[in-house]
């Protein structure tokens, strides 16, 4: 097991900056998501790391040690690539096994981590096939497997999960959880999808065109959003957004869109007349039928219209108009609320996060 | 009535609908320069041929039963598989390693890859006049190289000598033949996905590992394809050995189709030649169809 340590790290292809200067320390045993749209870098530094990219400038470190220029065969890694890279002409056994036989490691304990290994990913009946002769998921298990038989230092994954039915995906990253905190070696993990990446972290890492924007745990980021694009990226249903500019009146800030008044926190660091964003997380925008009474604003907001309820089960979704713009919220409450029907929406001034409408920082 | 104004009132199988009429020039110049021939061959081949007389008589079997007991032929079917053998070897594992060396974008080597092809536009005889110069024991590059480094005495040249008279052919052929090994495995390494190979790296392979593991299995087909191509060339060798030694010294050099040319031209005995061409033939079709039976190459 190893910790990583990645320092001023660019990549240029070309005249293309796609990396631009990360500094990332992952400690020993963490289970560490790369999180970000797709094409920002997030494969670019996985591959880095597993030393199959040319490092551009800056350094790579293993435990302290400097491996930039050690080979990727001696880094003493495994990695899941995103397109499976598996080995047409070998069966699954085989697939599974090769770093195994490439060490001259016994037989036997070759079969027994094979084994253990299939059983884990429900492999077991296709042991003797070729890649070609499985579907796309179970060839992305294989890669997996060949992962997983490894006692590797660091877990490299490139969007393991991405061509699992939603139901497999579920179940193996409960699966990559639970071997995770058995196995403790650290980790590295790569997604576009924030479900993922908040469930399975121990810390996320968000990336945007080739730089880290904000990195903490999940609930860190959260809550605590540095920035729009954080915001809108992590959550679903995602943050409500309406961009407003700071009003005042009577004394009292109010966040104004158009004929909306949103009110602000007390301790809102605006100034009157600035452009901002107003974000409110669905789970924080209460839906009415009535105008609530222990509202804890002196605004009241103009009534929305419900456009639709979805039920999830658990808990409902009300999407609905506010003054034109389009919002969310969510109630633990089975809601049978029609289409047309006019609502009263409060948010949890505790809960609001407000940006800064030019630079899209959180205030 | 629609259906016949479009067709001309040509039967369908005339028609450009059918695969019939695209497929008959090919056809034809196929059954008139390809299997016309053979069939003349064996036709010719149940003729016994007096060439004193310049008489055929009709004698099916009279050729055939010469062919099993003429021992000039079996020492020809071991000198043709000795030749193709050592040559297909050489050329096979010169052709991977130049290839690999050619299968890197460092710069300069796209020239290389074009110098590659040279070799292969020389007509095969101008290649055999080529070495036989090379080779001339007074003036001769090779010969005179092999003197200073004391590899070779002036009173056994290379083409003279039993015992080198066979590989100073073969050299010929490697020099001639190997940019084809080389074209065909740099095209076979060429498309080779690269994911795996990243992946073996980090499954800890090196890159002797990874060729033996991976590039070789991988590659098979081609390999199989390709040996196969040059295979059946070399069982039938001719023009190297009529102009470098012409089957000498005695039949140390002599193939099979040297002697089926020997026994046409010097001995006029057209029947007996055309069977020991036959003969050459059935040997390429067994060996080859033997080979695509063990190496399973599917066209
Ligand atoms: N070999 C390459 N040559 C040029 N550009 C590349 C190459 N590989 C990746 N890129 C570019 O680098 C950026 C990051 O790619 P990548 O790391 O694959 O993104 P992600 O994995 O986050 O989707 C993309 O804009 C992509 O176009
Ligand atoms: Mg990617």
């Amino acid at each position: 097991m190893a910790s990583v340590k990645i320092s001023k790290l660019e990549k240029q292809y070309g005249l293309l900056k796609v990396l631009h200067s990360l500094d990332l320390e992952i400690a020993d045993g963490k289970f560490v998501v790369l999180l970000g749209p797709s094409g920002c870098g997030k494969s670019t530094l996985l591959r880095m790391i597993a030393g199959l990219e040319k490092i551009t400038s800056g350094d790579v470190f293993f435990d302290d040690v400097r491996v930039n220029d050690v080979h990727s065969k001696d880094r003493n890694i495994a990695m899941v690539f995103q397109n499976y890279a598996l080995y047409a002409h070998m069966t699954v056994r085989k697939n599974m096994a090769f770093s195994m036989r490439l060490k001259n490691i016994d037989k036997k304990i070759q079969d027994e981590k094979v084994a253990w290994a299939s059983s884990i990913l429900g492999l077991d009946d296709y042991l003797d096939r070729l890649p070609k002769e499985l579907s796309g998921g179970q060839r992305q298990r294989v890669a997996m497997g060949r992962a997983i038989v490894r006692d590797p230092d660091v877990f490299l994954f490139d969007e393991p999960l991405s061509n699992l039915d939603a139901k497999l995906r579920v179940q193996m990253r409960t699966e990559i959880k639970d071997l995770h905190q058995r196995l403790k070696t650290t980790t590295v993990y790569v997604t576009h999808d924030q479900i993922e990446a908040m469930t399975m972290a121990d810390e996320v890492v968000i990336m945007q065109d080739g730089r880290i924007i904000q990195s903490g745990s999940p609930m860190e980021i959260y809550d605590n959003p540095n920035s729009l694009f954080v915001a809108q990226f992590i959550g679903s249903p995602g943050m409500n957004i309406i961009e407003c500019d700071v009003a005042e009146k009577a004394g009292v800030k109010s966040a104004n869109h158009e004929s909306l008044c949103l009110p602000l926190p007390s301790d809102a660091k605006v100034e009157v007349g600035q452009k901002i964003f107003y974000g409110i997380r669905p789970e924080h925008l209460t839906a009415n039928k009535e105008p609530s009474a222990e509202s804890n604003s002196s605004l009241t907001i103009e009534p929305g219209v419900v456009r639709v309820v979805e039920p999830t089960g658990p808990e409902t979704h009300v999407y609905s108009k506010l003054a034109g713009q389009d919002v969310c919220s969510i109630s633990r409450e089975r809601i049978t609320w029609s289409p047309g029907e006019a609502i009263h929406l409060q948010p949890d001034l505790q809960h609001v996060h407000l940006f800064d409408g030019q630079t899209q920082v959180a205030l | 009535m629609a259906a016949q104004a479009k067709s001309g009132g040509l039967p369908r199988w005339l028609t450009s609908e059918h695969p019939l009429p695209w497929l008959f020039p090919v056809t034809s110049l196929l059954i008139v320069f390809g299997l016309y021939p053979v069939l003349y061959s064996l036709w010719l081949s149940f003729y016994k041929r007096n060439p004193a007389t310049r008489t055929e008589k009709f004698l099916p079997s009279f050729n055939w039963n010469k062919l099993i007991g003429d021992d000039r032929v079996w020492d020809a079917v071991q000198v043709t598989f000795t030749y193709a053998v050592i040559a297909l070897s050489i050329q096979l594992v010169l052709g991977m390693l130049i290839a690999l060396l050619l299968d890197s974008d460092r710069k300069g080597f796209g020239v290389f890859r074009a110098l590659m092809t040279l070799p292969l536009v020389v007509p095969p005889a101008v290649t055999g006049m080529m070495f036989l110069l090379m080779y001339d024991s007074s003036f001769g590059v090779i010969s005179n190289s092999l003197y200073a480094l004391n590899l070779l005495s002036p009173d056994k040249p290379i083409l003279g000598t039993g015992s080198t008279a066979l590989w100073g052919v073969i050299v010929a052929d490697v020099w001639q033949w190997t940019p084809f090994m080389v074209l065909i495995m740099l095209a076979g390494l060429r498309a080779l996905p690269r994911e795996p190979f990243e992946a073996a790296s980090i499954d800890g392979a090196s890159s002797i590992q990874s060729f033996f593991f991976l590039t070789l299995p991988m590659m098979s087909k081609i390999i199989a394809l390709a040996v196969l191509v040059r295979g059946i060339d070399l069982f039938r060798i001719f023009d190297y050995v009529k102009v470098m030694t012409d089957s000498g010294p005695g039949t140390a050099t002599e193939t099979l189709t040297a002697y089926a040319g020997t026994v046409y031209f010097k001995s006029a005995n057209f029947s007996y030649a055309s069977t020991v061409a036959l003969a050459t033939l059935i040997l390429v079709l067994v060996v080859s169809t033997v080979f695509i039976k063990i190496f399973k190459i599917r066209f």
